[in-house]
Formats: structure tokens, sequence, C-alpha cells
């Protein structure tokens, strides 16, 4: 089938389950209906961007659009007849038809279109403001045909629109599915059989609810919440541009990582991590919490000038803290008016204003951090250090002396020189933080965003975007970046706490109750459930920012706890699965389907905090695209040993320019710039990560092991053992088969060839139980790396 | 043209190796659910290698002159005025300063604009005339010499940026900050692939012996494009792509004997829950299993000729080297690789600009005029667009020490020159003039987001209408600019 028709197909069916098509009784809705048709085929012309304004009209705002403009008026309540906006956009002529030809013919007006925006008149054509401008207010919840369904409010608003489309949802997801799933979601982990076991067993009303709340108060949860904030704060352990030199953040990473798993309120996370510096007697973890905004890239490239990074780095921060906390599209008003959302380039200049007071330069960063920065004792390097050094010499001393084989003695001198330099590079970190000019460094207008261009006429203070004011009972911007970071989770801020819920809900979904999670502007998707959008930022905000409840309430709701089975007839109509009559089923991140192989495999190591790791990786990945000659801390890969090739992806070590392949492969992204959303591919390289890489090999040859000796007597129950760590859940007799087929085939070819056993068992650097009979566990190993190759296993059921 | 069935990786590449029973048949052709699996892919996109497969709809826009594109990044910045840009009369300026009426103040870097002096340093290499085309080309360059009449030389290339890692994010993206999808990730969107087994867009790096720069993988990224659009790295090592190789101790019976196994439990997965996901993962390893034994045989040059590698010269038989990379180029096109992007490092000459930009042109100067030759011989440059060129210029004045032999030159973004060949560009001409010192352009300048724009015109995509739409707008490789430059065209 040709992929045009499969297009078709797949626009036709997402046209039937679309949520904003009108019906013929609906009146017409100005933000569902009329605004999403002039965002896509007026406001480039017609709207903030006064630059590119024709006809001196604004159609963003319905401002004096009913005013007489020398005999006719754009548009006349109630009379589209006698509106010039019906009658340009139906003009006979197409040179004088809306949209001109030069747009008609990429995007077309479609009648069904004009049809609305006529209705739209005839019902007194109002406009209102964008929906995300607007504060949330509590709905009401939807009244549901099937009322024994909702566990909780999320459910009504959920199964009311199924209803609307009678849609019925899901059963619920068996046990096993259902704890696997909570597990995964909250800790990146999967659950031990014993936990499986014990759900499975409990028959109380609330067992589920037991669940949740165990997964939320273990210390995994909070590392695994973190991910998303370093994928969106750009977090990273080098510092980018070209020679990207080594950085010592990671006391901020441990900050957001201890601040999840100690439920710090959502507000008090923003106001510590946009202005912690500025608190009254700020302690040294509210100035660490600030390396927020100072951890976008950092340039050293050697000829650069100050002053164009230090642009650039200011840019960043207010891009990247419009993205997370506004979901509004700020770069775009860098260097113009923005084309669709109300900024206007002055007013990026104010918001500018309030990141541009850092005393920074514009290069720097060659010493793991650039200024400023707070130094933080690294507690347990040191002590590791101190141990070794006492070896060292103790050693030194047996080998002069004679005593002892005097090879073995220098290998060993070697290697602990070797620990004992790499220990003595990370005796510190070294946080970089944001702090305050005691003068304020004036701001100028940047022409066409160029660092060469400042309007030095005027100095552009501090200040909000005016549609923001707009909405306060006080006129007043913020006047620095602490009143700026106690507005943005102020009551007079609409969008915090519906961006903020947003993502948690695409955390669970895999897609926001906005597509866009990154924007909220008029350009972006509306909400596929308005209400529930607004009934869940205001349950938010009434429970204080706490984020571990609103996890909670997601979790526990009916809508969570269905199967993800797909019906074909509901898919057809919904294929995307906005409506959710199913729960989706996700593939896993890179860095979740490493975390739990090593957990299987009973290598993992979940101690907490430090610098970052280096893993294994095919060599030569960094060389090959650095100096390569040692003239950056990081020109050379020297891949860790022992516990730290175990440790949560969470600590692997992130260099910018050359992503860790496992986790890019995965679409890990690249760290460089703030992101919100990311997509999920399904390659032949994933396919040749999971099957060849030394990570999983090892991996599957530890579950072996363990299938061996925990898994009881026989194949079968070593299996199932071995299945069950992998999936939760039982095989069926079925899968079983296969996998003792395969067992005892696999365990021929390795009888016959001790020498292929041994070398598979000698992937990676942890030793082996040596007592299993090679030819056994070398078969088990193919066995248990099949299990970490299912698609099962590396998805979200 | 197809790509050719009989060197396609599905057919002979292969052949000695028994087919993959994945257990399909028996699982996918009918679910329980009632549904067949094509049926339910019409349903849902795939996510896949394979998804897009087709490219955009509607695209190209109109018929291609190049249906693939070969990109020869030389890294670091090669010096226009020692290769391309002949300027005899610089040799009267010798070791004096450079007239303010040609610099008119503008912007430096910091490595030279602590300067007290900025003298002229002519070039100490000879120019002459080559072909029938009469084309300038220095003595460094004896085998581009030979392609003068195949060659268009732009002597009024102009770009933004003047550090190199901002001034090559711009010319692999159109922007200058991070991001953006490279311009093979575009290519790879709008046109998708021509062969089903291999990815739309390969890149390749390698490096020379002087004046390394380092390279950043985003270079080759898809930016916000899916990141089955992002270049998949070639490598000389003996994995040509990541993770390619079995492990130790897993034979290719043991592997098929696995992944049959596997693909017998996805099937009863996607059985059980009807998920069409499983079935595009199934494919993949397929796919996947199918590369193990495809590539290895793509990128084994040893099958090739002795003319051939004598061709590319003596680097060819070294892995990961600038001349074996030029003949895989041609490999990969030849099997229907959209995009083969390479990057050569080692332009970057501020010290002793004479001795580092031999060893650059010995390492680049015969492969790069092999692979153009190649192509022509099999009847492929028609339908090729090779492009040759670095993300910016040198100056004219002279960065450190000077004398006739020995000079150096720093970063210069206001012209500089690039080549093409093939694929609908006219053969033989220059296009673009600079000023008597190479410092300004006087005629005919071309900017980045021209050169992209031209591009993609010759792949028969209009650069304003290949757009994806990120945090509300509509983007494009030329950001709002980009003139096609149909001067250029054949």
């Amino acid at each position: 089938m040709s992929s045009l028709i499969r297009l078709l197909l797949f626009f036709v069916a997402a046209q039937l389950a679309t949520l904003c098509h009108l019906s013929a009784e609906e009146p017409v809705d100005f933000n569902r209906d009329v605004q999403p048709i002039l965002a896509s085929h007026c406001i480039e012309c017609h709207g903030p961007d006064s630059a590119a304004r024709k006809g001196d009209l604004r159609l963003d705002l319905g401002d004096g659009l009913g005013d007489d403009r020398g005999g006719y008026r754009i548009l006349a309540p109630g009379q589209p007849e006698a509106s010039e906006l019906v009658a340009r956009i139906t003009h006979a002529d197409p040179e004088s038809r809306m949209p001109p030809p030069e747009f008609a013919k990429k995007t077309p007006l479609k009648q069904q279109e004009i049809e609305t925006l006529r209705r739209w008149i005839t019902e007194g054509g109002e406009y209102a403001p964008h929906w995300a401008y607007v504060h949330s207010r509590r709905p009401p919840l939807p009244k549901v045909s099937n009322e024994s369904w909702p566990r909780n409010a999320i459910d009504n608003f959920i199964l009311s629109r199924l209803e609307k489309s009678d849609i019925r949802p899901s059963f619920e997801a068996d046990k096993a599915t259902l704890i696997r799933r909570a597990t995964l979601a909250l800790t990146g982990l999967p659950p031990s059989i014993d936990e499986v076991d014990s759900f499975i067993a409990d028959d109380s009303a609330d067992a589920f609810e037991k669940v949740v709340d165990r997964l939320l108060s273990s210390p995994r949860c909070g590392l695994h919440m973190a991910l998303a904030w370093l994928d969106a704060a750009r977090y990273s352990d080098s510092s980018g541009y070209q020679a990207d030199w080594e950085r010592y953040q990671w006391p901020w990473r441990d900050w957001v990582v201890d601040a999840f798993n100690r439920n710090m309120p959502f507000d008090q996370f923003t106001v510590e991590q946009l202005a912690g510096d500025m608190l009254p007697n700020a302690t040294i973890a509210q100035q660490i919490a600030t390396g927020f905004n100072r951890n976008h890239r950092i340039n050293d490239e050697g000829g650069s000038l100050d002053a164009e990074f230090e642009v650039e780095y200011v840019v960043d921060r207010v891009d990247t803290t419009a993205t997370v906390w506004l979901g509004l599209s700020a770069g775009c008003a860098r260097c113009h008016d923005h084309k669709y959302d109300p900024l206007s380039q002055k007013e990026f200049y104010g918001l500018y204003a309030y990141f541009n007071n850092v005393p920074e330069k514009g290069i720097d960063g060659r010493i793991g951090a650039a200024k400023p920065f707070v130094e933080i004792s690294n507690e347990r390097s040191v002590v590791e250090l101190e141990k070794r050094k006492a070896h060292l010499t103790e050693l030194e001393k047996t080998v002069e002396a004679g005593d002892g084989p005097e090879t073995r003695g220098k290998v060993q001198i070697a290697n602990l020189k070797k620990e004992i330099k790499w220990l003595e590079r990370h005796t510190k970190g070294m946080a970089m933080i944001m702090q305050e000019l005691p003068t304020r460094r004036p701001t100028y207008l940047l022409k066409r965003g160029d660092y060469q261009q400042p309007d030095k006429s005027e100095d552009i203070p501090p200040s909000l975007p005016v549609v923001f004011k707009r909405t306060s009972a006080t006129e007043n911007s913020p006047r620095d970046r602490l009143e700026l970071a106690q507005w943005i989770v102020g009551p007079d801020n609409p969008l915090t706490a519906r961006v903020t819920v947003n993502r948690l809900w695409q955390h669970h979904f895999g897609v926001g109750i906005v597509r866009t999670s990154e924007d909220f502007g008029t350009r972006g998707e509306r909400p596929s459930h308005p209400e529930l959008l607004d009934w869940l930022a205001t349950e938010f905000t009434r429970v204080s920012w706490d984020l571990k409840a609103m996890h909670r309430l997601i979790l526990t709701s009916a809508t969570f706890r269905q199967a993800s089975k797909v019906d074909v007839k509901i898919a057809a109509l919904d294929p995307m699965n906005r409506l959710l009559a199913r729960a989706p089923r996700m593939r896993l991140s890179g860095i979740a389907i490493r975390d739990q192989a090593l957990s299987v495999a009973g290598l993992l190591s979940e101690r907490q905090g430090g610098q970052s790791v280096k893993v294994y990786q095919p060599s030569g990945l960094w060389e090959e695209l650095s100096f390569g000659s040692g003239k950056t801390t990081l020109d050379f890969y020297e891949q860790d040993h022992g516990e730290n090739l175990y440790r949560r992806s969470l600590y692997t070590f992130w260099k910018r320019t050359v992503a860790p392949p496992q986790l890019s492969i995965f679409d890990g992204g690249g760290r460089e710039a703030c992101r919100v959303r990311s997509d999920t591919t399904n390659t032949p390289m994933q396919a040749l990560n999971l099957q060849n890489d030394v990570t999983f090999i090892e991996a599957a040859r530890h579950l072996a092991q363990r299938m061996i000796r925990e898994g009881g007597q026989t194949l079968s129950s070593q299996i199932t053992y071995g299945w069950r760590l992998a999936l939760g859940r039982k095989p069926n007799t079925d899968e079983l088969e296969v996998l003792i087929y395969a067992a005892t085939k696999h365990r021929e070819t390795y009888a016959n060839s001790k020498k292929d056993a041994l070398k598979l068992l000698s992937n990676g650097e942890s030793s082996r139980d040596d007592s299993i009979p090679s030819h056994e566990h070398a078969a088990l190993t193919v066995v248990a790396l099949t299990l970490l190759n299912l698609d099962e296993a590396i998805t979200l059921e | 043209m197809k790509p050719n069935p009989h060197i396609g990786p599905t057919s002979s590449s292969h052949k000695n190796i028994p087919p993959l029973d994945l257990g399909r048949r028996q699982f996918l052709l009918q679910s329980a659910t009632g549904m067949g699996v094509a049926a339910l892919s019409t349903i849902f996109p795939t996510k896949g290698f394979a998804a897009n497969s087709d490219g955009l709809p509607g695209v190209p826009h109109f018929a291609p002159k190049a249906k693939r594109v070969i990109f020869l990044f030389q890294s670091g910045g090669p010096s226009q005025m020692d290769l391309f840009d002949p300027k005899p009369q610089m040799e009267e300026y010798f070791d004096q300063e450079i007239p303010d009426s040609v610099r008119m103040g503008q912007r430096i870097t910091t490595m030279t604009s602590g300067q007290k002096r900025f003298p002229v340093a002519p070039s100490m290499f000879k120019f002459q005339q080559h072909g029938n085309s009469g084309q300038w080309l220095s003595e460094l360059l004896p085998h581009t010499s030979t392609i003068a009449d195949k060659i268009c030389i732009v002597k009024s290339m102009v770009t933004q940026a003047i550090n190199h890692d901002p001034a090559m994010t711009f010319f692999q993206t159109g922007s200058q900050i991070s991001g953006r999808p490279s311009i093979g990730a575009w290519a790879s969107y709008g046109l998708g692939k021509e062969n089903e087994d291999l990815p739309a867009f390969v890149a390749m790096t390698s490096r020379g012996k002087g004046g390394v720069q380092p390279l950043a993988d985003r270079l080759w990224g898809s930016g916000f494009l899916p990141t089955t659009h992002q270049g998949v790295k070639f490598r000389g090592s003996s994995d040509p792509v990541l993770y390619l190789n079995d492990p130790a101790g897993i034979s290719r019976d043991v592997k098929r004997e696995m992944l049959s196994n596997l693909g017998a439990l996805n099937g009863k997965r996607l059985d059980a829950v009807g998920d069409p996901e499983i079935a595009t993962r199934i494919a993949q390893y397929e796919l996947a299993f199918r590369m193990q034994a495809s590539v290895p045989a793509l990128t084994d040059l040893t099958t090739e000729s002795q003319y051939i590698l004598e061709l590319y010269g003596p680097d060819v038989t070294k892995p990961g080297s600038y001349a074996s990379q030029c003949l895989l180029a041609r490999r990969l096109i030849e099997r229907g690789v959209r995009f083969v992007q390479l990057f050569h490092i080692g332009w970057d000459q501020h010290g002793n600009l004479p001795k580092d930009i031999r060893n650059q042109c010995h390492d680049t100067d015969q492969p790069s005029a092999a692979l153009v030759n190649d192509l022509a011989a099999r009847g492929l440059l028609d339908e090729t667009l090779v492009v040759w060129g670095g993300e910016f210029g040198r100056t004219t004045y002279c960065q450190g020490e000077l004398n006739r032999d020995k000079y150096g030159r720093d970063h210069h973004p206001r012209c500089f020159s690039v080549w093409m060949a093939g694929g609908g560009v006219k053969p033989g001409i220059s296009y673009g003039k600079t000023d008597d010192f190479s410092y300004n352009i006087v005629e005919n300048p071309v900017e980045v987001h021209d050169l992209h724009a031209t591009m993609l015109h010759l792949l028969g995509i209009d650069h304003k209408r290949l757009t994806f739409r990120v945090q509300g707008r509509d983007h494009r490789l030329t950001d709002v600019h980009g003139r096609v430059v149909k001067e250029l065209l054949a």
C-alpha cells in the first residue's frame, strides 16, 4: 500500500477521533474551533509580529474588528455577509482571496473551515483569550453512565469523553502486568518476583494503592523522576560546544534526586532552582539548586568572543525557563516579534533581563566549571583516596623489602596508582550557580538577535510580557529573578500548574493531555481533555504542589489500571489512543532498559550520588571526534571498572558531543538544549544494541546464573524463573516450550564447543560461578539474552 | 536509476546464509484479533527505520536532477587563496599591512585580534588553468585539476560564524544553535529511502595529520526530527556500525536460532495484545540480522578491482581513511543510500599552513577526484551530487610569523570556496568573485542558506516547502532565507 493512502487512512481515522470537530447542534467555541483556523491560515501576516503585519490588521486579538474601516467592517457580529473577513476568504478572484495564493497553495482554507468561520460570526463572532492564558477553574465532575467504573475524578473526565463516542474503556490489567507497569513507571526498575506474588495474593480492596505508596516512598522513585528533569534542564557532565571539557556539575544532579525523594513541593522546587541564591540566608543547597540555569552549554573554543556567548547563555536560560514552566516558545522572539504568540521582541528582552545579571564570562569552563561556582567535597572519594594511599605505601614497602612475589606487587602498585589518580580528580564537585551582580547589567534589544547590534537607546528592565500582566491583579512585573520565580508559582500565572501536570501525564501515558508538552501557545495542540487538564492543575495547587500525591492520583485511577490490549475497532477510531480506552503500550527508555537488565541480572549497584561513571562503550568513540591528543580532559575515554560499571544509568557519564551510544540509540537526545518530549522509535540499531552490546551479554550471563542457582532443578522451572524476573508474569505453555526447546538446542551446541561457551561467558568484566558447567551456563545465557530482547521486556504493557 | 538489484544487500551479499525464519508466517499473517498485520499497519503510523520509507507525500516537489548526495565536508576551514582563488596581486603586498579599505574593521577572532600587525601573506603555491574550461587550480590539487571540467567552483561562499563550532553547526544544520536537523536528516525525512535494508543517511569521519578540530555527533543528528533520520555512523573499525558484530561466543548459527525463537515469542505476543509496534520490532530484528551480513560485505573494499583501488590512492586500504571512505561512499550510493556525509578533520591551519596543507591535500586530493571520476565512469555522476567544502575560509593576513614559505591564517567567514559536481550542476564553471585579497566578495555572494536551498533544489525539493513543525513554527533547513542559485544549475 502506498504511503499516501496509508497516510490518508490515518488522517481519516484521526479525524473521526479528533477532539475538536463540530456537530450541528453544538455552538462554536472560539478556542476550540476558530482559533486554530486563524492560527494556521491568518496569524502569520495578521498577528503579533509587527514587522510582518499586513494591511494593519490583527486577527489574533478581537479589538477593533467591528470598527468602520471606511465603508466596511472586518467583522460584523451576527452578519457574515457584512463581514469583510468572510468576503475575502470567499472572494471569487484568487488574487483578492485570502489567504493569498502563495499560502493557499501550501495550506488552502478548507470549505469546512470557511463554514466554521461563517457560523462563528453568525453566532456573534466573539473572541476569547487563548485558553492557556486563562486561569484554570475547577470544573465540576462530568456525569457518566457507567457510574461504577470511575475510581477517582480523572476517570469521570476520561469516561465521559469515551461515552460521547460510544466507546467502552478496557478491563483492568491483570495484576502481574499492573505491578510491573507501576513499578517501572515510578522507579524505572521491574518488581521482584516476591513483590509480584504478594500483590497477587493480596485480596484487599486497596492492594494496589499499597503498592503505589510503597513505590512512591522508595528512594528509587526520586532517582527515576529526576531523569526527565535532567533532560529538561540539559544536564550534562561536559560543557559542550567544540572542545567539550569535563564539568563537575553532579552536585546539582544529586540535589534534584534528593529533592524528588523528599517530595519537595514543586513551588519550592521551582523557586530554589530559579533563584535559590537570592533567598534570605541562602544555604549551600539552595545555591546548588540554581545550577539549573547554569547547565547550558558553555564555550571555550580558542578565538571565540566573550560577548557573543554571554548572549547565548542568557538566551538559553530564557528559552529553557519559558519552555519548562510556561510551555512557551520564547526563542522565536529573540530576533523578531513572535509570529504566533503574544510575545514581542522587546518583551523577550524583558524576560532576558531577569537572567542577564550573572557575574560570568562568555568563554570559560576548562577547570570543571565556569564562574560562578561553589566547590563541594566528595566525601566518598576522599575516604577511598586515603584508603588507597595507605595501601600503596604499605605495598611499596613490601615490594622494596622483597617480601612476596615481585611482579604481582608491581602490577598492584600500578593499578593502585591509576585508581589514586582517578580519585584525586574526583575529590570535589564544582557546582555552577547563579549569582546577581551588585549593580544590574543593562539589557538592550539585540537587532535580529545579533550580539553585535544592541539597540543602546533603551535599557530594558526585567519585565513580564503584557499577556501575563493582564491576568494579574497588580500591573507590576516582578522586579528581579526571585520575584519572577515567585510569580511563576504564584496565583497570577495560569501556566505552571497546567504545564507541569501535563508532563506528569505524559510520563505515565506517553502523550500529554496537550500533546505538544513544550508548547502551550496558540500553535500548540489543544488539550485532548481540557477540563481534565484544568481539574488536575487546580488539584495540584490544592494539594500544595505535592508531586507524589499527583502521581498517586494518576496511578490509582481506573484509567491507568486498564489493560493495554489493542481493540482493533477502537484503534480504527482512535489510532493514537488519545481517548485512552486502553492503557498505552510504551517502549521503555534506553535508561530503563539498561537498568532493568542490570537489575534482573543481580548486577545493579543502587548506590546514589557522586560523580558520573564511565560504563562500557565501543572503543574509539570519543577519540574519533575529539582533539585526540589529550588536550582536554575528555579526549580519551577511560572506562571505569568494578561497581561503577553497574550503577544506575542516571549516573552514566554524559559527554555532549558524543552522547552515550546505547542511550542515544534509544532516543536519548543530546542534552544540548532543553527537551521535555522525546520520540520513541523502533529501529534495527536498537535490535543490534540489545543483542550485541557487552552490557546486555554480561547481564544475560548473570541472569542465566541466577536462573540456574535460584530457579530450581528443572529447565522448565529455571526458565520460568528467568521469565518472571524479566517480565513479572508467568510464561504460558507455548512460550515455555519455545524456550525449553531453545535451551536444549543451545546446550547441545555449546557441549560441542566448550571454547565458544567460555568465550561467551567471558563477556564483561565480572566473574562467574565456575561451578556451573560452561555449556549449561552458556546455553541459558542465550536464553536469558532472548528474554532481555523480547518486545515485552522493553515495553511497559 | 533504481539501485542495482545485483549489488543490493538483499541478494548476493548474503546468499550463503540460510533465510532467517523468525516464525512470522505462523504468527503474523493473521492475528487472533481477526485483522491482518498489513491492515493494522495502515491504521498505525510506524516508527521504525522503514517508517516514512517513501518519504513525505508530494516530495520530491518536482523532478530531481540528483537522487543522492555525497557531501565531502572539509572540517577546519580550507584556505581558499591557497587552493581555488588565486590572487597574484597579493604578491606586491607581501608583509605589508592589509589595507583598511579591505579590512573595513570587520570582526576577527581573539586568536589574532591582539596582533600588532595584520600583514598580507600571499600564497606560496602556483596556480594554473586546467581542462577545456580553463579553471584555475593550485599546484596543491594535481588530481582535482584533472576534473576541472567536471566541477563547478563557487568562490563567493559566505558564512555568519567565525569559530568552528557555530560555523560547522551552521554549515550542517542551517543554524548556529544546536538542536536543528542536519541536511542529511532533512533529505531522509523528505525523500525517504531507496533501500529498505540500509539507512537513508550515513555519516563517516576521518582525520588528517594537522590542525585537529573536534566534531560533534549533532552534525549528523536529526535535531527535532524523529531519530530515525539521524545519520548512521559507519566507522573504520572492525565494527563498521555500532554493535554490528555478534559477541564473542555467539556463532551465526546460535544467533539465528536465538532470533528465530525471539521472533516466535514476539509473534505470540503480537497475537495476544495486537500492538502493531511488535510487528515493526520483528521486522527490525530481521533487518538487523540482514545488516549483519550486508554491511560487512558493503564495507569490504577488497572486492574492488586493483584499478579502482589505485584510482583512490594508497590510503584506500587503511580502514577509516578519507580515501577508503570516498570509495565506501560510492558503494553506499550504488546501493541507494540517499545521503552520505564525510567529515575530514584537519584544515585548521593557524601556524605552518604550507606544511599542513600539503599533508591535508595529499590525503584528500586524489580520493576526491577519484570519486568524481569513478561515479562518472559508472554513469552515476549525473544523478549524484558531490559537494566539497568546509565551514569557512582563511585570512589574507598572517597569523604568527610570516615568511614566503611559512605562514599561518586565521578563520575567515567573509569569503571561501567550495566545489560541486554531478547531479544537475553546471560543470566547468567558476561562480562568484572576491576582491584582490580574497577578503571580501565583489560579485555574486552565496550564503550557506543559498547553498542548502540549491542542494535541496537539485534533489527535487523546494526548500520553502520542506518543513517540520516545532513549538508552533514550521521550521526549514533554510530558516526564512535561502535562494536557489540558478546560475549553478546545468
